[in-house]
């Protein structure tokens, strides 16, 4: 089309040339006779292909051309423009894919909405009688089996541990010792309900989930990639799991991971019936999570009544089971339905506050990113004035220049974008490894759905929109005479107005970010340094289950006897404990107790308490503060002892009667003369970190009363090393072989890193709020010396002027940095009081830093002044070094 | 001195063309040459002005064109008038001497 178009041009000059130079006409002067009569064949071929559809896709292309090569030949700008904008982007579409993964996506199962979850909160594990609030979430076996028969509007009703269980399995003819991994116990229908059937092999089905089937076990996709090498003859293969004969019948879906979204989900599915724990399936227990689906034409509000209903009909006929203080509470039961599309809620509720404090962060990046893009794309709007003009004066019609410069900007919008999306995906990975700490698989893909890809686009695009019709007013706003004659050196105009105000903009929200980073950071260091009650450096945590290993109490005696022997003769190993659970491992027990010659007092939290072998307190580094500690002497056969803590002590001990001494017990009053207290040690965290202390009390390993069975298994050996705890993992592994090599090793970990994995979310906030913090800074430094060096080009003549009328560097630089400074200045006054107000929502997420802690306030507003100035003192520099003579003539 | 030639009257190129083409097919500088040889030297037209007006014939089916050798054997592209051009030449051709009269009239009214 072009082509012809040419050819029929050029044809056309050139018979009206010949004709002129028939009369005698040099061919030169011809061609410029036909051009002044005919018109510039140019604008003509202009005029003639603006006419034509096919025009606007060529004219598209030549915009994108000129828009390339323009971009090119100013590369700083250009980079500096998409780095921002990638930034920007990225670090919100990361935030947005975490959100979009986390907290909206539902299970990958059938109809997800038509799940409903009987329950609104995440209670665990164990509980007896009624429970917190009197809404119900956990379910003893007899009344799941009660609701499921009663309550036709679910067309499954399924039930499943509320935590998952330790397994130690070996897949059978494998001589190596066994391995650790996770399963989840439920019932038979449970992949029915979601409608999942199996990738190989079947699914579970309710034959399997009754006393006296053969145990069989369904493993997840994952695993049987990446243990299994994707062996299809592991369909139908026998395992021993936790010392119990298992077949192994299928691999569930690849993408389901459960009920519960989580770190580390189950690696095997295993029928409730197959449970070895058999008092789990009497009516005290209620350890279940019940979830159903709802037959369509059911009604939510209706099904609840009826739960509610059966649920007090159950309880008014087992009042045996539960204990006689809480029958007051059993009118107040009642079952929440709530939408189970998204599965247990867990990670949903852990992370809300989290992510949504980072979605503001990002926000907030993402807008000083914006500003600071605006900032350069004004300077340059300002600085092409002339060259705008020059093309207006030639001939341009200004909607052609309006289009090309909104090309430009939307191609520069999506370059950034790409890179965006790019930053997104890495930056999402590394938040999902800040965020699970320790986690050997998260079933959460990094990778940007189809939504958060249309997200980041739309962004660009906005950018991009939004910029270009910006430049493009302001470039139309030119004319060309005036800014041929330089009424553009005047020393202010309105496009340095915007700019100025763009920089306050990113300095008072530089400021906010800043101080908000500091304040979770200090935060952090104040839980991570905090006074735990105990030493983390030079100790490893082994985290073993002799119950999966086939050890009954009976046999736990020659066991903890080995251990003990054995653990303190490897190399480097200073000392040596066993105890039921680790300060701040995840676990942790309580029990009412009784004390003997006081009435029982219910007003307040069970104490926690622990099992505990010689040195324990030792090797955790807890201070005794009196008495003695439980030691080698203390076995079942000697008086039973409890040793207790500072908190155990004033809670219950009150009015300074000395609690060495005293006895308690648990279980009811007859109980109250078990265990003689023996010494008071300092308070330890074991389980919350910001709270006080938990009232604790510590037994020795093996006291039970009379005639009970030890409750409270070894979970933990402590060990405290010379060195660093990581260099001898080996040994203690060769050790645990050599002792019983059926004893798995779950996990096995320096206590620094176990109390480190308590605060991965506030470290994942920290990290990302330094981050963008940092960010920030770096932009509104960019913004500044942009504007100020604009501002220095642009009075170039006027500085000339006055140094040639005497003026010296000082009141130079003054002039120069007298704006820059106001700006900050403005900038922070705007912020610090966002800051604060912002401060107060904060309050409540910060550990030990009041949210309007004067040192961070002008910690941050003393580093954001330093890096501005210093950053606008660079073009101030050049200033005072203009030579008034070069100035006078520079345009 | 001869009057300057001035622009054609507006919205008439369409139909000149389509007259001059009546005549016999003829390429773009022929156009030229003929409306202004017709015109006694009346209008001048622009290159531009041409060509957007051929394009716009040539869409609506009024004409269409081919590539021929001129008769200084050059290639040049024809246009050629329509069965559907010619039809619009006559009707535009009755309403412009319908017009042309009631302008007449209202200018020698007074």
């Amino acid at each position: 089309m072009g082509r012809e178009l040419d050819e029929e041009m050029g044809g056309f000059l050139e018979m009206a040339a010949q004709e002129k130079m028939s009369q005698g006409m040099s061919r030169k002067a011809a061609l410029r006779e036909v051009r002044l009569e005919r018109g510039s064949l140019e604008i003509a071929k202009e005029v003639v292909s603006a006419a034509t559809w096919e025009s606007v896709l060529e004219t598209c292309w030549q915009d994108l051309r000129i828009g390339c090569r323009t971009l090119c030949k100013s590369p700083s700008f250009t980079v500096v423009v998409v780095l921002t904008l990638a930034l920007g982007i990225g670090a919100t579409t990361a935030i947005f894919t975490l959100i979009d993964a986390v907290m909206l996506k539902s299970l990958p199962v059938a109809n997800p909405r038509q799940l409903y979850r009987l329950g609104d909160n995440n209670n665990c594990c164990v509980m007896v009688g009624t429970q917190n609030g009197g809404s119900f979430v956990l379910y003893s076996y007899p009344l799941y089996e009660h609701l499921r028969d009663h309550t036709p509007e679910f067309t499954e009703l399924v039930a499943f541990g509320s935590h998952l269980s330790d397994l130690s399995v070996r897949r059978h003819g494998d001589s190596a010792a066994v391995e650790p991994y996770k399963g989840e116990f439920v019932s038979g229908n449970y992949f029915d309900m979601f409608g999942i059937g199996a990738f190989a092999g079947r699914t579970l089905t309710e034959k399997d989930d009754r006393s006296g089937a053969l145990p069989v076990a369904v493993m997840s996709y994952h695993t049987w990639q990446t243990r299994f090498g994707g062996d299809p003859s592991v369909i139908g293969a026998a395992f021993t799991i936790n010392t119990v004969a298992y077949t192994a019948v299928g691999v569930a879906p690849p993408r389901f991971y459960g009920d519960t979204l989580r770190s580390d989900p189950p690696d095997f599915w295993l029928p409730l019936a197959t449970n070895p724990d058999r008092w789990l399936f009497s009516p005290e227990p209620e350890w279940l999570y019940l979830m159903g689906r709802l037959r369509p034409d059911a009604a939510s509000e209706q099904v609840q009544a009826r739960l509610t209903v059966e649920l007090q009909d159950w309880l008014g006929s087992h009042r045996e089971v539960i204990p006689e203080r809480d029958w007051k509470d059993i009118a107040r039961q009642h079952i929440r339905l709530t939408p189970g599309g998204r599965g247990v809620e867990q990670m949903q509720t852990n992370y809300a506050i989290g992510l949504h404090l980072l979605v503001t962060l990002s926000a907030l990046l993402l807008l000083i990113a914006c500003a600071n893009i605006a900032n350069l794309l004004l300077a340059r709007g300002s600085a092409n004035r002339s060259q705008t003009a020059v093309r207006l004066a030639l001939g341009a019609s200004r909607s052609r220049l309006v289009r090309q410069m909104l090309t430009e900007s939307v191609l520069l919008a999506l370059v950034g974008g790409a890179a965006g999306l790019y930053v997104a995906y890495v930056g999402t990975h590394a938040i999902l490894l800040l965020a699970f700490r320790g986690a050997h698989h998260i079933p959460i893909e990094a990778r940007p759905s189809v939504a958060v890809l249309g997200f980041a686009l739309l962004l660009s695009l906005a950018t991009g929109i939004v910029f270009g019709i910006a430049r493009a007013w302001m470039s139309s706003q030119s004319y060309p005479a005036d800014a041929l004659r330089g009424a553009g050196r005047s020393t202010g105009d309105r496009s340095s107005v915007a700019q100025k105000s763009l920089v306050i903009v990113q300095v008072a929200f530089s400021i906010v970010l800043l101080i908000g980073a500091g304040l979770v950071t200090q935060s952090l260091r104040n839980l991570e340094r905090q006074n735990f009650g105990f030493v983390t450096e030079g100790r490893l945590i082994v985290n073993i289950a002799p119950s999966l290993a086939g050890y009954t109490p009976d046999k736990l005696d020659g066991l903890y006897q080995r251990l003990e022997d054995t653990l303190p003769q490897i190399p480097s190993v200073l000392n040596a404990s066993l105890s039921w659970y680790s300060p701040l491992g995840g676990n942790n027990a309580n029990e009412r107790v009784y004390i003997q010659g006081k009435p029982p007092d219910y007003g307040w939290t069970a104490p926690s308490w622990d099992r505990v072998g010689p040195h324990y307190f030792e090797t955790i580094g807890t201070r005794l503060l009196r008495g003695r500690v439980i030691d080698e002497h203390d076995t079942p056969a000697a008086r039973h002892v409890a040793v207790i803590n500072k908190t155990f002590a004033h809670r219950l001990f009150p009015n300074h009667d000395d609690p060495i001494g005293q006895h308690f017990g648990m279980g009811d009053a007859s109980h109250s003369g078990d265990y003689e207290i023996v010494g008071i040690v300092e308070d330890a965290k074991y389980q919350d970190t910001r709270g006080p202390a938990y009232a604790t009390f510590f037994l020795p390993l093996l006291q039970a009363p009379p005639g009970e069975p030890v409750r409270g298994w070894v979970g933990a050996i402590e060990l405290h090393v010379a060195g660093k705890p990581e260099n001898i993992e080996s040994a203690v592994r060769k050790t645990l072989a050599d002792v019983d090599p059926n004893l798995s090793v779950l996990d096995m970990v320096s206590f620094g890193e176990q109390v480190a994995r308590n605060f991965n979310q506030e470290r994942l906030i920290a990290r990302l709020a330094e981050l963008f913090g940092v960010l920030a800074l770096v932009l509104a430094c960019v913004g500044l010396y942009g504007v100020t060096a604009y501002a220095v080009a642009r009075r170039t003549n006027e500085i000339g002027i006055r140094m040639a009328l005497g003026a010296d560097r000082r009141n130079i630089l003054g002039l120069v940095l007298r704006s820059a400074l106001v700006q900050l200045g403005a900038g922070l006054a705007i912020g610090i009081p966002i800051a604060l107000a912002g401060g107060r929502l904060l309050a409540s997420q910060l550990y030990s830093v009041k949210s309007y802690d004067p040192l961070i306030l002008g910690l941050a507003a003393v580093i954001l002044a330093a890096c501005a100035l210093s950053a606008a003192s660079v073009p101030a520099q050049h200033a005072t070094k203009v030579d008034p003579l070069i100035a006078l003539r520079y345009e | 001195m001869a009057e300057k030639p001035s622009d054609i009257v507006q919205g008439t190129l369409d139909m000149l063309i389509l007259k001059t083409l009546a005549l016999e097919p003829m390429h773009g500088y022929g156009i030229t040459v003929r409306l202004e040889q017709m015109s006694k030297g009346t209008f001048r037209v622009n290159a531009g002005s041409l060509f957007v007006a051929l394009q716009r014939l040539q869409r609506a089916g009024l004409i269409r064109s081919e590539w021929k050798a001129t008769e200084n054997s050059r290639r040049a592209k024809y246009y050629i008038l329509t069965q559907q051009g010619r039809k619009r030449l006559d009707s535009e051709t009755r309403e412009w001497g319908r017009q042309v009269a009631a302008i007449a009239r209202i200018l020698e009214a007074s």
